[in-house]
């Protein structure tokens, strides 16, 4: 491979690999705005620009690709003084309110202000104002904190493949925005705010909820669709408030969906059961966990009972509830339910032509590997269903045979249930998930199942010792 | 074993040191400067530095706070508990701002913080209350104190 020398250390790179990457990879930081490893680079912020021997002037490190032999500095004086003069340029028109801003904490304007800038302002000028449209219901601009580094613009073409940012007027005063400022269309909007070096671009959604340095950071794969893309949840004392996604170049590279990045909603809902509940008359009543069970195990005594299994549980639960439940009930067979039309991973496929795939469930292709078919029609023998969820899959219609719960239910899908045994969601359980492509990923809990909710090992365990108890009495 | 102490004959019939701490006694109560005040009558100036009850500045009726969370962040009881919100006349701004006062410290570190000159500690030293009770916003935004 060949070599080049970056700050006296020796780094091999692929030919056509530009400085940025090759730095990075020997543990040199080189600022940018408006580079972006999966965007098309365009260096206008020059905040990149780093000496090379023999070139007359700084170039662009995101645009110069490194070759043999190439001598670079990044830390020299003139590579300074050309830092300095940017940060004080983009800051010339900058609001300055991070107080206010929710960027603020990650925002690499404000990092590398502090990092590479002056700690003083020569300006005293008034500075540039733009009056702000709405945008759509999951971006919210401002267009007073934009450096114009045009990421969106070209993520959108480049990654969402629509045509819906642009930017207006010239020089100082640039605009970026959509067409005739119609609201933003793609479903990949929330990238948006991801990339976006400052709090231009920010989510609504997440507006002064939280102050990003206070949220606990932990890798997780999401479960809105058999795509499995790798993302974070940001969560704080039990709550979830945000998910970015992230880098994984095999699976989704670094975007996510809006319907991933807002899935996790249903976690802290209100609209959530986290008690063990018994449907009396048209209510359901919160009673503890071992009435719960007892009447649960009462409920199934002598009844042929079909076992539904949501394709959004992990591996680990899925063979749990077949190693299980025959030893408990009488069981007429399992089957597993999730979206709506896709049955069998043969009726799964891309539903557009970035990220989102049909299957509505995580792991369609997991729970076929453990050889359960997804659910059609049930036998005319069962008399009863027990159905596992995990918080996304779509129950289907049961034609008003009676039900046991157990998992995550909301409140307005609980028809003919007669008993809810609270369940974890996939931010509050470990597991394995295996995606469309079959590869297989491991995620680890966020947060500590709220209410009186459980894992599904621990109420097998509580069933299995509330029969033992009853049996020796 | 007991050692006993050396002693003089004046220090054995011990009359002399009696009537020296008398003496002593007498001297300070009756000669001496006095100690104490009369404290609601009388009160001690004390530094303006002081670190007392809390405030949130406001110009013109409108708080000067914007929710940043700094002084949260960097206060050492957890006190102060903030929830941010938007309104037409103020991008952010807190809905709420509590001051859990029996967890505070004083330490003064959330005036230091501040980047909107909002929060601030008053002179006001006497803070006691018949309830255990959190200032909320509505009592922050009376503006005591000089700074």
């Amino acid at each position: 491979m060949p070599k080049c020398i970056i700050n006296g250390k020796e780094a091999e790179f692929k030919p056509g690999e530009n400085i940025i990457e090759v730095a990075k990879r020997v543990g040199i930081y080189i600022p940018y705005y408006c580079y972006h490893p999966a965007l098309s680079i365009v260096a206008q912020c020059r905040m990149c620009a780093v000496e090379i021997e023999k070139m007359p002037k700084l170039q662009t490190a995101c645009s110069t690709p490194a070759t043999e032999g190439m001598i670079i500095k990044t830390t020299t004086e003139r590579v300074k003084k050309n830092q300095r003069a940017i940060m004080e340029f983009l800051l010339l028109n900058h609001p300055l309110d991070c107080p206010i801003c929710d960027k603020s904490g990650e925002c690499d304007l404000q990092d590398f202000s502090f990092q590479y800038g002056d700690s003083f302002m020569r300006s005293s000028e008034e500075r540039r104002t733009y009056v702000d449209l709405d945008i759509g219901g999951v971006i919210k601009k401002n267009m007073n904190r934009c450096i114009h580094c045009t990421r969106c613009l070209r993520f959108a073409e480049g990654v969402a493949e629509i045509h819906e940012m642009v930017a207006v007027k010239r020089g100082n005063n640039i605009e970026i925005s959509t067409i005739d400022d119609r609201p933003l269309e793609t479903d990949y909007a929330g990238n948006y705010a991801d990339i976006c070096p400052t709090g231009s671009l920010s989510i609504k959604d997440f507006r002064f909820k939280k102050r990003v340095w206070y949220l606990k950071k932990t890798p997780t794969v999401c479960e809105g669709c058999s795509r499995g893309c790798n993302m974070e949840v940001h969560e704080e004392r039990g709550t979830v408030y945000r998910c970015v996604p992230r880098v994984n170049l095999e699976i989704n590279k670094y975007w996510l969906c809006d319907e991933g990045r807002f899935n996790f909603k249903y976690v802290n809902s209100e609209n959530r059961l986290t008690e063990p509940s018994i449907k009396s008359a048209q209510k359901f009543d919160f009673c503890d966990w071992s009435t719960a069970i007892e009447k649960s195990r009462e409920f199934f005594q002598g009844k042929k009972t079909t076992v539904l299994v949501g394709s959004d549980l992990t591996q680990e639960e899925i063979k749990l509830i077949l190693d299980f439940i025959p030893k408990q009930i009488s069981v007429l067979s399992f089957f597993h339910y999730g979206t709506p039309g896709v049955l069998f991973s043969k009726d799964d496929g891309p539903a557009d032509r970035i990220l989102k795939m049909k299957s509505k469930t995580s792991n369609l292709y997991g729970i076929e590997k453990l050889g359960l078919t997804g659910f059609e029609k049930y036998s005319p023998q069962t008399g009863a269903f027990l159905v596992f969820r995990g918080g996304r899959a779509s129950v289907p219609d049961l034609g008003g045979i009676p039900t046991v719960g157990i998992g995550v239910f909301q409140k307005t899908i609980i028809e003919n249930f007669k008993i809810i045994l609270p369940g974890t969601t996939f931010v509050e359980k470990d597991g394995t998930i295996f995606n469309f492509e079959g590869v297989e990923q491991k995620f680890k809990r966020a947060i500590l199942p709220p209410g009186q909710s459980k894992n599904l090992s621990e109420i097998f365990m509580l069933w299995a010792h509330l029969g033992a108890a009853r049996r020796a009495a | 074993m007991l050692l006993k102490p050396k002693t003089s004959i004046l220090q054995k019939i011990y009359l002399p040191d009696i009537i020296i701490g008398l003496w002593i006694t007498i001297k300070n109560f009756f000669f001496g400067k006095k100690v104490t005040i009369q404290y609601p009558e009388e009160r001690r100036n004390y530094s303006s530095r002081l670190r007392g009850m809390h405030y949130i500045k406001t110009i013109n009726g409108v708080e000067n706070c914007t929710a940043c969370m700094l002084c949260p962040t960097v206060c050492p009881a957890e006190c102060i508990h903030i929830v941010a919100g938007e309104r037409p006349d103020k991008e952010k701004y807190p809905i709420s701002f509590e001051v859990d006062v029996l967890r505070c410290c004083f330490c003064g570190m959330c005036e230091e913080a501040c980047p909107k000159d909002a929060i601030k500690l008053s002179n006001i030293y006497e803070m006691s209350m018949l309830k255990r009770s959190v200032y909320e916003k509505d009592f922050l935004l009376e503006q005591r104190g000089h700074k």
